[in-house]
Order: structure tokens, then C-alpha cells, then sequence
């Protein structure tokens, strides 16, 4: 293995040229997917934050009492869809809608909070942000005869299921153009830097070389450009995302009620790590299989 | 050591670079390959060290059918012949050092039994001050000598020359031939494909004439 790996180091020293336009090439490729991966991540943050939103509200006829809203909100709670459920007294609701009425408060001067009914809120777990989730808890509330009337915001929940799964179809389809294409390119740069030592390998299989004793040297070539090709890109990427996306996301989303954005997660930057490891070791495989090949009866 | 039988080669239909040769060569034998050009001379050699698949025929190399040889079985072979082209075929990113060493790494040789031989070698064909050059730092006829040196560093049974001479002037070519001479009087069979008929006059050997992919003399001076 030291052998493989010093044929390795010594091929990159010996070739700066091609080795730079291998590592140039990969970083480049990679830093155009993190810079995907920096917008859909904060563009998936947003539809979260918006999912955080769904709850069902089910106002209450008559005020309960302490005994039986307790077993309401056991009940609730114990269903699998359900985060939390709160208590909004008619005493809460009426400051609410005080709060909410801001300096016209005053055109409720007189009245009593028992204008205004008692409800429940519903918030839901992750997964059952959409509309699904919200018809499963809705039926099984219905089952009440004390919680007829339910508010969750239909037309708004269909537009934000429509809207998340656009969002994920598109980025899954341009995500998938993003990654044929640098494969693409990565897989043809390194044919072309095998391609200018094509002598050299074929000079290695008249004097004895087997494929794999010729072949590894570049694999592992291939790997560590990769490697250093998707940490330039995350360093690369991140310095692209705190001098100029930062800031313009950071209005954007603002404006949406995500008041933060963040870089890349960690999984996702070690990803890229990975994927420039692998397109290196493949790239050169792929581009090996024909070159060292040929050579053979 | 190697026989061939009915061995046959076409690139096109209605041409053939070799048709029906059959040879035997004995071990230890100098065998010159001589014949114009396009006679089958370099496609007879590759043949033997499985560089191409004849379209008929047999090719024994110490009883083993080289011809039936799967791709995994060839690079085996290959380190038990040493091999010498025109073009000298260097790896031009690599030392004198590294290129004659390299038919040994293959092999799995340690450190210093690669460095030991790798300079017996080089001091051979008289570069042993030379180790840390580069092929494109020397002369035409001195990178014939380190070729020649990588050839003969793992002690092949059989050394194949392709026109080994075919760039050189003569005082090299003298050299060079002294080289052969040199390898065969050791044991090794020389088999060397060249149209030169200067150097089969002076280095009377046994002489396989080819035209037009046959066998049209077989002699011993």
C-alpha cells in the first residue's frame, strides 16, 4: 500500500497541470451542488417553519368542566399525530382578540369575555404537518359530539401541500441534472488526464503490470483529488454563502417569517467529502477500464 | 522453448500480416527475424508476448499455449520475457532508476533486492551514473541501454528486440548488439526482428526471412 500511495503522491507532483485540472474540475462541480444544497436547505427550513403553523383549532359550545377538559386533553394528547394541545380559555381568547385589535381595542369596551368561545389547539408532529395529517386528527375529533366545530384552514393547507411537493419535485429533478452533470464532467476531465498518460500505462502492462497493480496508484489518485476537490468545495461554498448569499437569503426569508439562515448541515458538508472521494474513484475506474485494457489480446 | 504452429493474422480480409508460420526456436538460440517492410516481422513478436490474438494458430512458450492465455494470465507471462522496442517505450515521468525498477515492483521484489539488481543492471549497460535522469536527459542510444536494462533486469527466459537498432548510428548499434550477445551468452534466447542486413552479416546467427506474412528462409549461416 505505502508503494500505491507513493506512486500516487508522486504522479500529482509529477503532473501539476493535470492534477489541477482534476481537483479544479471537482471542486467547481461540488461547489454548484453545495450552493443548491445551501438554497434547498433554507428553502425546506421555511416550509417547516410554515408546517409549524398547522394546528387545528375546535371551538367549544359550552365551557367544560375541569374534569372532563382534562380528559379531553389526555385523550388528545395520546393520539400519534398530536404535538400539543393547549387550552384557550374564553377569558384568553377575549385578550387575545383585544391584543389583536391593537388601538381599535376600545370597540370592545363593554363587553364580557363570554362573547367569545373556549377552544383547543391542536399542534402536530412533523410528519403530520399536510393535509392527511390534519383529516386523521379532524375525524377522530369529530367523533365528539362537543367538538363540531373545527377551523384548519383548508384551502390554505392544500395550497401548502401543493407548494411543498412542487418544491421537492423540482429540486429533486434539478438535483438529479446537477449530479449527471458532474459526474459527467468529472468522469471526463479524468479521461483526459489518463488519457495523456495512456503511454505510460501501456508501457506498465508490456513489462508485467496486472490491471490492479496498474490501476491502483491512480484510484487512490483519484481519491485524494476528490477529497481535496470537496473540501475546497465546502470551504469554497461557505465563503460563497457569508460574502454574498447570506445576506440576500437572509432578506428573502425574512420576509417569509424565517428570521435565520444556516450553511450546509454537517452530514451534508462530510457528503461532499464523500461524493468527491467516490466520483474520483470511479472516474478513474471507469476511465482505467478503457485505457489499461486495450492493451490486452 | 518456442513453437509456433499454423499461426496466422489478418487486419483485413483479403491481406494477411502473418499466414500459416510455423518456427520452432530452442533454448538459448539468437534468432534474427529479417524481412522487408510489412513483412510481419513486429506482428510475429507481438504475437509472442500476447501484445495481439492471432486469428489461427498456436504460439508455445515452454509448453504453455500463450495463445489461450485469459487477460488475468498474460501479465505473468509477460515478467518472464523481457521486451525491447524502436521507440524505446520509457516512461518519461520517471527516473532511469524508477523505469528499470518497475518490472521488479510488479513482481512484489523488496526495497533492496529492486535497488541491488536495478543498479547491476543499469552498470551493465554502462548508466549507472545516470540513475537519477530522466529518459528525455539522455541520448537515443543510451535510453535503447536502459530499456535493455529493464528487459534484462528480471532474468527473462526470453528477450524479444524490435528493431532495436532502428534510430541508432552505427557505433550504438555495435553496442547494443554487444548487449544482446551479452544476454544470450547467459542463457537467455534472443529472438530481434530487424531489416537491417548489415548487422545479420556481422553477427552470423540463425535467420528466419519473412515476406508478405511467410516463412521464405530459415537458415544458419
Amino acid at each position: 500500500m505505502f508503494y500505491f500511495l507513493r506512486c500516487a503522491g508522486r504522479n500529482m507532483f509529477q503532473s501539476p497541470l493535470l492534477c489541477t485540472a482534476a481537483v479544479g474540475t471537482m471542486t467547481v462541480s461540488l461547489t454548484i451542488v453545495a450552493f443548491f444544497g445551501v438554497i434547498f436547505f433554507n428553502f425546506e427550513e421555511l416550509t417547516s417553519y410554515w408546517g409549524r403553523r398547522i394546528q387545528i383549532k375546535t371551538y367549544l359550545e359550552t365551557v367544560p368542566g375541569a374534569l372532563v377538559l382534562q380528559g379531553w386533553l389526555v385523550e388528545i394528547r395520546e393520539y400519534p399525530e398530536v404535538d400539543e394541545v393547549v387550552y384557550v380559555s374564553q377569558a384568553e381568547a377575549f385578550d387575545r382578540f383585544k391584543e389583536r385589535l391593537g388601538q381599535n381595542s376600545d370597540l370592545l369596551h363593554g363587553m364580557t369575555p363570554s362573547i367569545l368561545p373556549a377552544s383547543l389547539e391542536i399542534a402536530l408532529k412533523e410528519g403530520f404537518r399536510n393535509r392527511q395529517g390534519v383529516e386523521r386528527v379532524v375525524g377522530k375529533l369529530r367523533k365528539n359530539p362537543h367538538f363540531s366545530d373545527m377551523r384548519f384552514g383548508r384551502d390554505w393547507l392544500e395550497r401548502f401541500d401543493s407548494f411543498v411537493a412542487l418544491f421537492k419535485f423540482s429540486a429533486g429533478i434539478l438535483g438529479g441534472f446537477l449530479l449527471f452533470a458532474t459526474v459527467f464532467i468529472v468522469s471526463n476531465t479524468i479521461k483526459l488526464t489518463l488519457y495523456a498518460r495512456r503511454e505510460e500505462l501501456e508501457i506498465m502492462s508490456l513489462v508485467g503490470g496486472t490491471p490492479a497493480f496498474i490501476k491502483m496508484p491512480y484510484v487512490i489518485e483519484g481519491a485524494v483529488q476528490g477529497f481535496i476537490g470537496g473540501l475546497l468545495a465546502v470551504v469554497g461554498s461557505y465563503l460563497i454563502f457569508a460574502l454574498f448569499l447570506k445576506q440576500s437569503l437572509v432578506s428573502l426569508l425574512f420576509t417569509m417569517g424565517v428570521g435565520r439562515v444556516s450553511f450546509l448541515p454537517l452530514r451534508f458538508q462530510l457528503g461532499l467529502l464523500g461524493a468527491g472521494v467516490v466520483l474520483g474513484v470511479l472516474g478513474s475506474l471507469a476511465s482505467l477500464r478503457k485505457f489499461v485494457r486495450i492493451h490486452y489480446s | 522453448m518456442i513453437h509456433i504452429c499454423n499461426l496466422s493474422k489478418s487486419y483485413q480480409k483479403d491481406s494477411a500480416a502473418l499466414n500459416d508460420i510455423n518456427l520452432t526456436i530452442g533454448k538459448g538460440e539468437f534468432v534474427f527475424v529479417t524481412g522487408p517492410s510489412g513483412a510481419g516481422k513486429s506482428t510475429l513478436l507481438r504475437m509472442i508476448f500476447c501484445g495481439e490474438k492471432p486469428n489461427r494458430g498456436q504460439v508455445l512458450i515452454n509448453g504453455r499455449n500463450v495463445t489461450r492465455m485469459s487477460s488475468s494470465q498474460i501479465p505473468y507471462l509477460r515478467r518472464q520475457l523481457g521486451v525491447v522496442f524502436q521507440d524505446f517505450k520509457l516512461i518519461k515521468n520517471r527516473t532511469l532508476l524508477e523505469n528499470v525498477a518497475f518490472p521488479l515492483e510488479v513482481q512484489g521484489k523488496k526495497r533492496h533486492e529492486v535497488s541491488k539488481k536495478v543498479y547491476q543492471a543499469l552498470k551493465m549497460v554502462g548508466l549507472e551514473n545516470h540513475l537519477t535522469k530522466f529518459p528525455l536527459e539522455i541520448s537515443g542510444g543510451e535510453q535503447q541501454r536502459v530499456a535493455i536494462a529493464r528487459a534484462l533486469v528480471v532474468d527473462p527466459m526470453v528477450l524479444l528486440a524490435d528493431e532495436p537498432t532502428g534510430n541508432l548510428d552505427d557505433q550504438t548499434t555495435q553496442e547494443i548488439m554487444e548487449l544482446f550477445k551479452g544476454a544470450n551468452a547467459r542463457g537467455t534466447t534472443v529472438v530481434m526482428a530487424t531489416h537491417n542486413q548489415e548487422i545479420i552479416k556481422r553477427h552470423p546467427r540463425r535467420v528466419i526471412f519473412l515476406r508478405q506474412g511467410r516463412v521464405v528462409d530459415d537458415y544458419t549461416p
